[in-house]
């Protein structure tokens, strides 16, 4: 019985069990303990994993939430599925940092927000890519911007806006490389247009632009219809050269007009065009893409005064004109992308000093880990849980912002904590401008009343189909989500254009009263 | 400067017997217990100091006996194993020798000792003589006490008039017992009466209900107070009393059911019982086998306002002429000795899982609205229509764990919701068996007896159980129909159903008013939220405030078999106490010594239980020992040494505290350690036999919050290396929240040392539960680091600084 001698710290319960299996737990050949790798806390102790992530995997349910959240997965399903990348990294990280899931996600947070564990996949398949890059197994990444180029429309537009492969510590000429090669995929040129029915399409932001090309591509008549001069939507007016080079948006933009696509800028449908036109100029179906443009109001006092500006027409002329009308102090409020992207923004202008008065804390900024860090690093300074009481005024302009301190309360129903006012916080910040970016909204006044909406006036869809609640009238993207992301407009073009060919093929007379009209 | 109180029953020469335990070769395997036998005849006091191989057996405790007897003890310490498992033995072989149990003492030289240093035998030794030296050093002080006996008053109340409150009522009435029921509804019933069937055997819920209902009625041993909530309770085990305030009906009990005022009344709105389907009259009876029967006015819809008088309909309506507007809120005063908390618990609501879009879709329900649909007492007779066009679905969704087992809801399983889809999909199965039904879940929990059976029929009835939680519902804008879209994680697809209608399952939380309730018995909640138990396996329903217990769902989520069960073994542990009609209180609670007390109310107000009244006026302190646990956290609170803590007195710790650090001190660590977590931790180590260095000295106190701020400025200026306090994690204390106290002392123990320049290191603060071995090890091994860099200027430097203390 006392063959083995037992070690200090073991239990006699392992004593036992030693004993019991003796001849199988040795190895012969070094007559040490032989071990048993058993599931996932064994596995769990690769050392190629940093421990953060390890911490974090541990909590997924694998309840499919991310997965059936996320437009990436469903645009090159099944080749993608965030959950089970995640699950991989937790059980078999090996294999994960070899894998081209990684590198597949778009950035867009989706999941993040309907998790019900919390989990911020973005960010946890992030570090994996940097440990990938440290490593030098970018054979995966390869394998990823070929599945990218495949599957995604404007997958150049999409690497800025989108998957930010250069942050991962890639080396640049393999970045390059990739580039060129996705610059270089076989496109495909000028269909004739056999088919008969024809397709309106309003909006030429990423899920409109999406629409027309793939409608366009099966051959169908497409006319996008446009109310500012050039088209690009949101991705024209309000992101930032410095993240979106024009060149690159041109060039991609281009593709559209080798489709044969008609485009027809400067023409507002409601205004230029009434929506009912479009059945009389012989449209079979329409897609509504007007995005999210009109930008919410603080609703606190000193709001109308000279000085106080939104966030997405700063945005705008700042791009089409070198100058804008700023102030040395600018306050930019608000916790988004568009947030951090005005704030720098401004700072490219005339701005010396920039703060952004966010309401919760960095924890639950959806703006990109990186953009909030080299906007710091820029020097714009960021005030958490902050909130404006109203704009003070002197000779009829801004003269300052007097906000207070706000806690941060009970979970809100967007899985975030709702912040509450402090009594007695209040404190005032001297500002020449104000720039408002808490968010927009949608104007959708031109539309019949048959296309229902909601409170918010987000277009109520069909979330398969994306038709509205009126036949043979689709939308997508920020119209319907509120304002989202370029992949889910993307998705959201994908998905309509697929079926909005059942009308574009119909043959013989139009069944529908409206139509008439 | 310590105050030290004169210790007035002290008065004869102490006599002490110390007995050296062999346990065989437990401890004689590791420490020489001749030698350490041979110590304890040095030691003052001591007349007789033998060792023995076997201390517990007969032989050993005859032993004891006739030295008692022979040689006049009138102290005796034993060094044997933990006092957690024997000191029950010694104190009756004292008590058998006639000498007060409480003259009792003993040295952990097993678990503490032995067991630990196996391979430092000369090490272990040493200690072992310190820690009789400490024991010893302890007896001299000990007193004798009185154990007081508080009477029961035999007459119980039951908060709660869900199944659960109902049952604990009839059980303890059954016995023969007066019971107060009070019920904050209209009616008692709970949420039982609200389901259609109960899993797992499909029982009709109200007809198994009802009778139990109307029993309470009728009951003669049981009085009814509906429409009532308990307002302040007063006094401890067996002495309560508590304040009802009961709400007016503004109905007689003339009233006799017939409905003629409801149909009278003007005003209708939403009904709680149909959950919001249906609707109610400003006058009604909650449903239909309301118990008590009779109506109740809601005065915030009725139009009769006093003096003014806008309606009367009602009142013309009746011909009984029950209705009386002038009834007022009255205040009732009961005096009980027992109390059972059944409070019961709610469903979440999923307003704010946004992406279900609960209240934003018609067609999406909860599962309870479900069971008012199908239920043929309800507000469709029983049809399982959807909201939007009142017609039967065709395809049915439920989804799982609707605000459980997740971070933005609640963290913990609902225990339910699992089976009562199931019963619910076999409910419809059974009346409209085309209907397609999925259930789309994270995992199936059917744990219970008859839930596989169950699980399985509604497998063979065609319910299409799919693994993966919907990422979100979306209404078709055009047919109101909602689209299902999430991941089929088995089979790794997604999925996009169109559905008629969707139930979400619900999970069940606390009460919203369970921190009133909580603050009204001084009871203690887990992290949940839901009200905690004395102890989680050996007393279930016990709560930690004396006297009081718990039963159904405010103790936790739990199904109805669960909730009646734990409802009688509440009945049958308030009835034991009754029956005894007293209880003895262990003579650990505090005394008052006027003297020094300069009536500043510091112990009164860190006492978890409430047990110390001071009066600033009459100049008063009294401990009700009743209500005392014994915890001591007034005696460490009290600046004054004013609380004499019977059994661990302020003394009695200092000369344990002298004993150990008498040699070496610099070289220990003196550590003191809860009865209930900590001690006991350190005692699974032994049993563990888990190594750690053999520096450590323990303490054993009741509560970590007896540890007063002196005791460990006490130990520094006897030069001890270093100072551990151990106790149970926070809201595990044994004593409510008395653990917070320590911190907080330590914490401000620690400011002062950076102040003096003492090493904050010396001071170490742990939680530990008592399955903790090892973490307790741990950290004393760590603990060494904190010694090894310790220089003798460092020890100066502390002793100076806190010189007597
Ligand atoms: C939708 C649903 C379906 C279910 N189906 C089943 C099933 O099929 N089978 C099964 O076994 N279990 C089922 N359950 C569980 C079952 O309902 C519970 O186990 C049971 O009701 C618990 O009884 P209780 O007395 O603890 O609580 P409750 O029934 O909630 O009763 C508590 C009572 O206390 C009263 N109260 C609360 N606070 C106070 C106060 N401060 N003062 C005075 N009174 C107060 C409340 O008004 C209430 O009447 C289901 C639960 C839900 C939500
Ligand atoms: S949503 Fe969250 S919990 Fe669910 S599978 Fe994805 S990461 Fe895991
Ligand atoms: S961030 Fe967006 S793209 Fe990335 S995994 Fe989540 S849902 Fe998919
Ligand atoms: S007096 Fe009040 S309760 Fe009576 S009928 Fe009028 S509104 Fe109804
Ligand atoms: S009982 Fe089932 S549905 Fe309810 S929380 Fe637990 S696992 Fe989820
Ligand atoms: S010992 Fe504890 S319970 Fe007793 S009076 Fe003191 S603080 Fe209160």
């Amino acid at each position: 019985m006392t063959l083995l001698k037992r070690s200090n710290s073991a239990s006699d319960l392992y004593v036992c069990k030693v004993l019991y299996r003796r001849d199988r737990l040795y190895s012969r050949r070094t007559k040490k303990p032989l071990t048993i790798v058993l599931g996932r806390e064994a596995r769990m102790e690769s050392p190629l994993i940093p421990q953060e992530i390890r911490e974090k995997t541990k909590y997924c349910f694998e309840c499919g939430v991310c997965t059936a959240s996320c437009p990436m997965a469903e645009l090159l399903s099944p080749q993608y599925n965030p959950r089970s990348v995640l699950q991989q990294i937790l059980e078999d990280p090996d294999r994960a940092l070899k894998s081209e899931g990684l590198w597949l996600c778009a950035w867009c947070y989706k999941c993040y927000k309907r998790c019900p564990q919390g989990l911020k996949l973005p960010e946890i398949l992030h570090t994996a890519k940097q440990e990938v890059a440290k490593r030098g197994f970018d054979a995966s990444f390869e394998k990823a911007v070929s599945i990218i180029e495949k599957h995604i429309p404007f997958p150049i537009l999409c690497w800025y806006t989108c998957f930010h492969p250069e942050r991962t510590g890639i080396p640049n000429d393999k970045i390059v490389a990739m580039k060129e090669k996705l610059a270089g995929r076989p496109k495909k040129g000028k269909k004739p247009t056999n088919r008969q029915g024809r397709a309106a399409i309003i909006g030429s932001g990423p899920a409109g632009l999406t629409a027309a090309c793939q409608l366009a591509e099966r051959g169908y008549p497409v006319t996008l219809f446009e109310a500012l001069p050039k088209i690009g939507g949101m991705l024209r007016k309000s992101m930032p050269a410095y993240r979106l080079p024009r060149k690159e948006l041109d060039n991609e933009i281009q593709l559209l007009k080798d489709l044969g696509v008609e485009i027809r800028t400067s023409t507002e449908v409601g205004k230029d065009i009434k929506f009912d036109e479009l059945w009389r100029c012989g449209y079979k179906v329409v897609f509504v893409a007007v995005g999210a443009h009109t930008s919410l109001k603080l609703g606190i006092e000193g709001e109308d005064l000279d000085g106080v500006i939104d966030a997405l027409n700063f945005l705008w002329t700042a791009k089409e004109s070198a100058k804008v009308d700023i102030t040395e102090r600018v306050g930019v409020i608000g916790g988004g992308n568009v947030a951090i992207d005005a704030a720098r923004t401004a700072l490219r202008h005339k701005a010396k000093e920039v703060v952004i008065l966010y309401r919760r804390s960095l924890n639950e900024m959806t703006a990109n880990p990186w953009e909030i860090g080299e906007a710091e690093k820029e020097g714009v300074r960021i005030e958490f849980q902050v909130a404006p009481k109203k704009i003070l005024k002197k000779d009829g302009k801004v003269a300052g912002l007097e906000c207070f301190r706000v806690e941060l309360g009970e979970l809100d129903e967007t899985g975030r904590k709702r912040p509450v006012p402090i009594e007695g916080s209040e404190f005032s910040l001297q500002l020449g401008t104000v720039i408002v970016a808490i968010g927009e909204r949608t104007e959708t006044s031109f539309l019949p009343n048959e296309v229902e909406r909601d409170r918010s006036n987000r277009i109520l869809v069909n979330p398969v189909t994306m038709e509205t609640s009126m036949t043979r009238v689709f939308a997508g993207g920020d119209a319907v989500t509120g304002p989202a992301s370029v992949i889910e407009a993307i998705l959201a073009g994908k998905r309509a254009a697929g079926f909005m060919e059942k009308y574009l093929n119909e043959t013989g007379e139009r069944e529908d009263a409206h139509l008439a009209s | 400067m310590p105050i030290l109180p004169a210790d007035p029953e002290i008065t004869e020469e102490a006599r002490i017997g110390v007995y050296v335990c062999h346990c065989g070769l437990n401890i004689a395997g590791t420490v020489n217990c001749e030698e350490v036998a041979e110590f304890a005849a040095t030691l003052p006091h001591v007349v007789v100091a033998k060792d023995h191989r076997y201390t517990c057996s007969d032989q050993g405790q005859e032993l004891i006996k006739n030295d008692i007897k022979n040689s006049d003890l009138n102290r005796i310490v034993v060094a044997s194993c933990s006092p957690r498992l024997h000191e029950l033995t010694f104190r009756k072989t004292c008590e058998e020798a006639g000498l007060n149990k409480y003259l009792f003492e003993m040295a952990n030289i097993r678990e503490h000792c032995s067991w630990v240093h196996h391979h430092d035998k000369e090490a272990a030794t040493e200690k072992a003589k310190d820690l009789v030296r400490a024991a010893v050093a302890k007896a001299t002080l000990l007193e004798s006490e009185i154990e007081t006996v508080v009477p029961i008053n035999r007459k119980a109340l039951v908060i709660g008039g869900g199944v659960a409150g109902i049952q604990a009522a009839l059980d303890l009435a059954d016995t023969g017992y007066k019971v107060f029921v009070v019920e904050k509804q209209p009616s008692i019933g709970g949420r039982m009466a609200q389901i259609d069937k109960t899993f797992p055997t499909m029982d009709c819920s109200i007809c198994i209900l009802a009778p139990k209902m109307s029993d309470v009625g009728h009951h003669p041993n049981i009085e009814l107070y509906t429409n009532s909530e308990v307002q302040e309770v007063k006094g401890y085990i067996g002495n309560f009393t508590v304040k009802v305030l009961k709400k007016p009906r503004y109905i007689t009990d003339e009233c006799s059911a017939c409905n003629d005022c409801s149909e009278a009344c003007p005003i209708a709105a939403p009904n709680e019982f149909d959950v919001g389907l249906a609707t109610r009259k400003a006058i009604f009876t909650p449903f239909a086998q309301a118990v008590p029967s009779t109506y109740i006015i809601d005065r915030d819809l009725c139009l009769n306002e006093e003096g003014i008088m806008t309606c009367d309909k009602c009142i013309e309506a009746c011909e009984r002429q029950a209705i009386d507007f002038d009834m007022k809120p009255e205040t009732i005063e009961l005096q009980v000795g027992t109390i059972v908390v059944a409070t019961g618990a709610e469903v979440s609501d999923p307003t704010r899982f946004t992406n279900y879009g609960y209240t934003r879709y018609p067609n999406v329900i909860t599962s309870l609205e479900f069971e008012r649909l199908i239920n043929a007492g309800g507000p469709s007779s029983g049809n399982l229509v959807r909201p939007s066009d009142m017609k039967i679905p065709k395809t049915v969704a439920f989804i799982q764990c609707v605000g459980s087992r997740s971070k933005k809801g609640n963290p913990y399983c609902s225990n339910v919701c699992c089976m009562n889809t199931v019963k619910d999909s076999l409910l419809i199965k059974e009346h409209w068996p085309d209907v397609k039904i999925y259930v789309f879940y994270l995992d199936m929990r059917a744990f219970g007896k008859g839930f596989e059976d169950l699980y399985r029929r509604a497998k063979e009835a065609g319910v299409m159980f799919i693994r993966g939680l919907p990422a979100e519902v979306v209404e078709d804008p055009k047919t109101h129909n909602l689209w299902v879209i999430g991941e089929n994680t088995l089979q790794k697809e997604i999925y996009k159903i169109n559905l008629d209608l969707v139930i979400l399952s619900v999970g069940i939380e606390p009460c919203k008013d369970s921190d009133a309730i909580q603050r009204l018995f001084t009871l203690s909640r887990t992290s949940d939220g839901f009200f905690m138990e004395a102890h989680p396996k050996l007393k279930p329903v016990d709560a930690p405030t004396g006297g009081v217990f718990l039963a159904g769902c405010a103790e936790s989520p739990k199904d109805i078999k669960d909730s009646v069960t734990q409802a009688s073994a509440a009945a049958a542990r308030a009835g034991i106490l009754m029956a005894q009609g007293k209880v003895t209180v262990e003579a650990i609670t505090p005394k008052p010594i006027l003297e020094n007390c300069r009536i500043c109310g510091m112990c009164a107000q860190v006492c978890p239980y409430n047990a110390i009244v001071v009066d600033k006026e009459a100049k008063s302190v009294q401990v009700i020992d009743a209500a005392c646990a014994g915890c001591g956290t007034c005696g460490a609170e009290c600046q004054f040494e004013a609380l004499h803590m019977r059994h661990f007195t302020d003394n009695q710790i200092r000369s344990q505290i002298d004993a150990l650090t008498e040699e070496d001190a610099d070289t220990k660590i003196i550590a003191f350690c809860c009865n209930w977590c900590a001690y006991a931790g350190a005692d699974f180590a032994g049993v563990s036999r888990i190594q750690y260095p053999p520096n450590v000295r323990i303490i054993r106190t009741m509560c970590s919050g007896r540890v007063s701020s002196t005791f460990i400025e006490h130990a520094f200026a006897r030069g001890a290396g270093a100072v551990l306090v151990a106790g149970c994690h926070p809201g595990d204390c044994h004593y409510i929240d008395a653990n917070y106290q320590t911190q907080r002392r330590v914490e401000r123990l620690w400011k002062k040392m950076a102040r003096l320049d003492v090493d904050t290191d010396r001071l170490q603060l742990l939680w530990a539960s008592a399955a903790e071995g090892e973490r307790i090890a741990t950290k004393i091994r760590e603990m060494q680091s904190v010694l090894a860099k310790l220089k003798p200027e460092g020890v100066e430097k502390a002793t100076k600084a806190f010189e007597g203390r």
